[in-house]
């Protein structure tokens, strides 16, 4: 009554001042009020009390539940694990400590944590349920993940069995472990080989430039190599023929040589020896591998066991030597030091297949 | 238009990640597309016929095709690069751990038993490089895998199943005869998943 018709202030102000203030007012109305709605007011009071709404020490206790509630939220969480195993009652335990801390709560705010643990707590009955539930024979996966090591070749011989550690224990697993694995599980799979152009892909646009430089490349290399023939002609005439020369030159010298003294067979070294040049004298010796080879002469080993080479005359050639005779091959190696030694051995003072080329025997004498 | 389907399937499997329909209408059939179903059956017929390879669907749904090998195994050598192989054999390994153990497992349990095959998920592997990457990456693309999260659980979790291309490119009583090979066993020896195996056919 008191409080109606005041226009000069605005409506909601006056009335959340109304409504921040009730037991004022209620007490205001009580007072003004019929002993009914006294009666009445009681009655809310009284539920009110029940509800332990009010100052202080109750607002440390609803507190206390709270922090109590997320302790136990908390600890069901981390233990996940440990509570799932069948033999474990901890997840009944969880759930009475969580009934008796409900019996504390008064007010929805923790009520609602009650929820919360009730919905995690029920998660991890229905995974233990789930494990329970499983129809599978039981199956041994370390003694699986052991027959699968065995089968990609592991060896344990050098090893002291330590636990599994982050780090390689001890037995030897080897590098081609997946792929015997793999070779073996590519039975089991109807996999599409995956697809693979064989010579690479194949460029649609290139073609016709291409085909452009290639005409003019080919325009400009035929006149070179025109030009190129003509001196390669004369190189190379100098280069194939100039062995044949050489080899029959050196032929040549022998057959002279035995023609000047018939029965004196040539000791291999003297013939080939060069003692002003290294180099020279290797070319000796694959020359007259040449003359060996075509059956023009031959070598032999002396009473000392020294190898001796003389010219076959060409009437005993035909049939009877060059088949008949025994064909072997030998491989000969010289080095520099041995070449020395030859020479200082064998006394070699002059070649006896005289060198082609003048100039490079001044060049020897500066050795 | 077969022939040029045929030809976007096959390069499409390179990377083993399933061909959706919308990519086939887009690149390849475009304005055909009242005809699209018999393109399709064609192009799958060609696949069969001359490559031995047979379009799956495996989501009906989505319209997700993948391709799998027609042809019976062959016991010899495979025309697999090492890579393939070695991924191949890891996934064996996999799957048959989630067959035996119920069709489901959690990711916990999973790294724990790889754990005892020297993979951690953690570490760089000196075959497969980021473990973690392919099994719950590259795997579950392919759709050799599937992953679930577990319901508030925190930090998440996950669980680990057969992915739509394990069910057509295997089968559980190959994966079965796998785990009895390595183990010297009959496979009738783990009786659940010996039923279940021969039910599945």
């Amino acid at each position: 009554m008191s409080h109606t018709g005041n226009s000069g202030e605005s409506s909601p102000a006056s009335r959340r001042r109304r409504r921040s203030r009730p037991p004022h007012a209620q007490e205001d109305r009580a007072e003004e009020d019929t002993a009914e709605e006294e009666t009445a007011e009681e009655a809310a009071g009284e539920r009110l009390r029940q509800l332990d709404i009010g100052d202080g020490d109750d607002r440390e206790h609803n507190r206390m539940i709270r922090s109590q509630y997320r302790e136990l939220i908390s600890t069901v969480q981390q233990n996940r694990e440990a509570m799932l195993n069948s033999k474990s009652n901890r997840l009944t335990e969880a759930l009475e400590e969580a009934n008796r801390l409900f019996d504390g709560v008064c007010r929805a705010r923790e009520a609602a944590l009650d929820a919360q643990f009730l919905v995690i707590a029920s998660n991890i009955g229905k995974e233990k349920a789930n494990e329970l539930h499983s129809e599978m024979s039981a199956f041994d996966s370390t003694a699986f993940a052991e027959d699968l090591l065995t089968f990609m070749g592991i060896n344990r011989t050098e090893v002291e069995e330590t636990d599994d550690s982050e780090d390689v224990p001890g037995a030897f697993l080897p590098s081609d472990a997946w792929r015997t694995m793999g070779e073996e599980a590519s039975k089991y799979f109807r996999r599409a080989p995956t697809f693979h152009y064989m010579m690479g892909s194949f460029k649609s646009e290139p073609p016709a430039p291409k085909q452009r430089i290639e005409r003019q490349k080919k325009a400009g290399r035929g006149k070179a190599e025109q030009a190129m023939p003509a001196q390669l002609k004369k190189m190379e005439e100098s280069h194939q023929e100039a062995t044949e020369k050489e080899v029959e030159r050196i032929l040549r010298i022998l057959q002279t040589h035995f023609e000047n003294d018939p029965n004196t067979p040539i000791s291999f070294f003297d013939f080939v020896m060069d003692p002003n040049s290294f180099a020279r004298t290797v070319e000796n010796v694959f020359h007259v591998s040449f003359l060996i080879r075509d059956g023009l002469a031959k070598i032999k080993l002396d009473e000392d066991e020294l190898p001796i080479i003389e010219p076959i005359k060409p009437s005993e050639g035909g049939e009877e030597d060059s088949r008949a005779g025994v064909r072997n091959q030998v491989v000969i190696s010289l080095d520099q030091r041995e070449w020395k030694e030859i020479i200082e051995t064998f006394q070699i003072r002059e070649a006896m297949i005289t060198p082609l080329y003048e100039n490079t025997e001044e060049e020897m004498e500066t050795e | 238009q077969v022939s040029e389907l045929v030809q976007f399937l096959l390069v499409k499997d390179q990377k083993k990640i399933p061909i959706k329909r919308a990519d086939m209408l887009k690149n390849i059939i475009r304005e055909y597309r009242d005809a699209y179903s018999e393109i399709v059956k064609r192009a799958d017929r060609t696949l069969q016929a001359v490559f031995g390879l047979q379009l799956v669907e495996i989501d009906t749904k989505r319209h997700i095709y993948i391709l799998i090998n027609n042809l019976p195994r062959p016991e010899g050598q495979h025309l697999c690069r090492d890579k393939e192989k070695e991924k191949m054999g890891l996934l064996l390994v996999i799957l048959s751990f989630i067959f035996m153990k119920g069709n489901s497992v959690k990711d916990s349990a999973l790294w724990e038993f790889l754990h005892l095959l020297r993979v951690y998920p953690g570490k760089q592997h000196s075959v497969f490089g980021d473990v973690r990457k392919l099994v719950t990456e590259e795997f579950v693309r392919q759709k050799y895998l599937e992953t679930t999260a577990i319901p508030l659980t925190d930090p998440p979790e996950f669980k680990y199943q057969w992915g739509p291309r394990a069910e057509k490119e295997t089968s559980k009583k190959d994966v079965l005869n796998f785990v009895a090979k390595m183990q010297s066993k009959d496979p009738t020896f783990w009786a659940s998943q010996y039923s279940e195996a021969e039910a599945n056919k």
